[in-house]
């Protein structure tokens, strides 16, 4: 299960203002973010990272997004593929400014962590 | 003005990877650079191996055809991958000893330099994988290390001057084990549990033994070692996630259908590989003096190998060059080129003893790997790059 976490800096949010004058959103809600999470795919299995159960912790924090992730397996060579790929989508995102994406290790990852639907992808569930 | 940092208490601690923040963006072109150089030298000496009317290089290319392909070409591109994914300097001695070893092969550098630097880039492969193996251990890492080590052991045998059919089994030895290290890793995907682990450990354990026991007879290595072929060829059909992927669309298809192709001519070549024994090699520019050779050697390296080249990097290289590779359904076109005309090359030419059935299919081989690599590099260049993200902006300021 992802860990959203939203965290609301008033200064930052005012600070986030358009030199245009023009009002942003506040602040990005990480249910948007999982969302768009969903559309990162693994290109070899052709599952999408969330319900793969590699997304650990989505953090906004006003116009920042972090997401802790973690890869089947370290040294990937993957990894920068799907790092690029989740930038990507999450700039795309009105009112993000910056973003970050941290490859943890701990806990690894095991297919316990897939949902039913990458398990029905996959052919585990029918 | 910097960019607000989230630092969270309670966050668990990072062990820090495997980020384009960590690419080195100005050695990969060089290396890459140096990888096409060794490919043309290595196709080259292909063509005249095929009996093209070429001049043929000088000695040392012509003979180090085999390894040049093997630890130099491909050596340079499985070392930068490995580099770039674990990010510190260190790791990228790998792709540099490759490169650089094999740039003096071309060169026809004194003094054995050649085979001493892509040795040294092989012992550097080893160590990305003890790093890896640090941050989290893993059975595949060990097998993709076990790959990495046979690297060392054919470029120690090349260094001290064994023949090149000699150590064959062990540049076979560095692809496959890296190949199917990953299929192992990836076949959790598909539900592999304990039993699939084991089987595959058998197998593999039967393929390695075949490379230790071809040191001192060779026939008998080798036959063990295509029985361990032909059992890890069995295990991707029965454990690879690409079965379940052949069913699905776009990049995902693509890649599983070079795939599915790559295991049956693994297949192929470990039957060889045991029905034949011992490698036997004549440059007499003929299929009929050396078709049993060329067939237990190419079925591997070009219908097991490049497949798996051509069905990885589509995402290798973004993940390498930080720059997107979009997919287009015209990859289709050299990888259908590729295996059709290895049918050619062997069972028109190896099998069935036609000289221009062996030459045209060696040579359109080397066209379908040209009009791959063609068709890469046009995607990439066609592709926007696209805004830099914002962090990536942020931080730079």
């Amino acid at each position: 299960m992802i860990h959203r976490e939203h965290r609301t800096d008033p200064a930052r949010s005012a600070a986030a203002g358009d030199v245009t004058g023009q009002e942003r959103p506040a602040a990005v809600a990480a249910a948007e973010v999982d969302a768009l999470l969903h559309q990162v795919i693994d290109p070899e299995v052709g599952v999408n990272i969330v319900d793969l159960g590699l997304v650990y912790r989505i953090l906004v924090d006003g116009p920042v997004v972090q997401v802790e992730m973690t890869l089947t397996t370290p040294g990937c060579p993957l990894a920068g593929y799907m790092d690029d790929a989740v930038r990507r989508v999450l700039t795309a995102l009105p009112g993000v400014e910056d973003t970050r994406v941290d490859i943890v290790w701990d806990p690894a990852w095991s297919p316990a962590m897939m949902t039913d639907t990458a398990k029905r992808q996959l052919g585990w569930l029918r | 003005m910097s960019a607000p940092t989230t630092s969270t208490p309670g966050v668990t601690p990072r062990i820090g990877l495997t980020s384009p923040h960590r690419r080195r963006g100005a050695w990969v072109p060089p290396l890459m650079a140096a990888a096409v150089v060794l490919l043309v030298g290595g196709l080259w000496e292909g063509l005249v191996y095929l009996g093209l009317p070429l001049a043929r290089g000088q000695e040392q290319l012509h003979v180090g055809h085999g390894p040049l392909m093997v630890l130099g070409f491909l050596g340079t591109l499985i070392g930068l991958e490995r580099a770039v994914a674990l990010g510190p300097a260190w790791a990228y001695t790998a792709p540099i000893g490759a490169a650089a070893g094999g740039l003096a092969v071309v060169v026809n550098a004194p003094n054995r330099l050649g085979p001493a630097l892509v040795t040294l880039g092989g012992l550097a492969l080893v160590a990305i994988f003890v790093a890896v193996y640090r941050i989290q251990a893993s059975p595949h890492t060990v097998v993709l290390g076990c790959g990495a080590l046979c690297w060392v052991a054919a470029g120690a045998l090349w260094l001290a001057g064994w023949d090149v059919p000699r150590f064959i089994p062990w540049l076979t030895g560095f692809l496959v084990l890296t190949i199917t290290g990953e299929r192992l890793e990836l076949s959790r995907l598909a539900g592999a549990g304990r039993r699939a682990r084991r089987l595959f450990v058998v197998a593999a354990g039967a393929f390695a033994a075949g490379l230790v026991i071809s040191l001192w007879a060779d026939a008998i290595g080798v036959r063990v070692a295509g029985a361990g072929l032909c059992a890890l060829a069995a295990w991707l059909a029965r454990y690879d996630i690409a079965r379940r992927t052949i069913r699905t669309g776009g990049i995902t298809r693509y890649m599983a259908s070079a795939l599915l192709t790559g295991y049956a001519w693994l297949a192929v070549g470990g039957a060889l590989w045991l029905a034949l024994g011992r490698m036997h090699f004549s440059d007499a520019g003929t299929a009929a003096r050396g078709s049993g050779y060329d067939a237990m050697l190419h079925s591997i390296f070009l219908g097991f190998v490049i497949s798996m080249i051509f069905a990885h990097a589509p995402v290798i290289v973004p993940a390498v060059l930080g720059r997107p590779l979009p997919f287009t359904r015209l990859f289709y076109l050299p990888l259908a080129l590729l295996h059709a005309t290895l049918l050619l090359r062997v069972v028109g030419g190896d099998v069935l003893g036609d000289v221009s059935s062996w030459r045209w299919g060696g040579s359109l081989n080397e066209l379908a790997l040209v009009l791959f690599l063609g068709l890469a590099a046009t995607m990439v260049v066609r592709a926007r790059p696209r805004p830099a993200a914002g962090g990536t902006r942020r931080r730079a300021e």
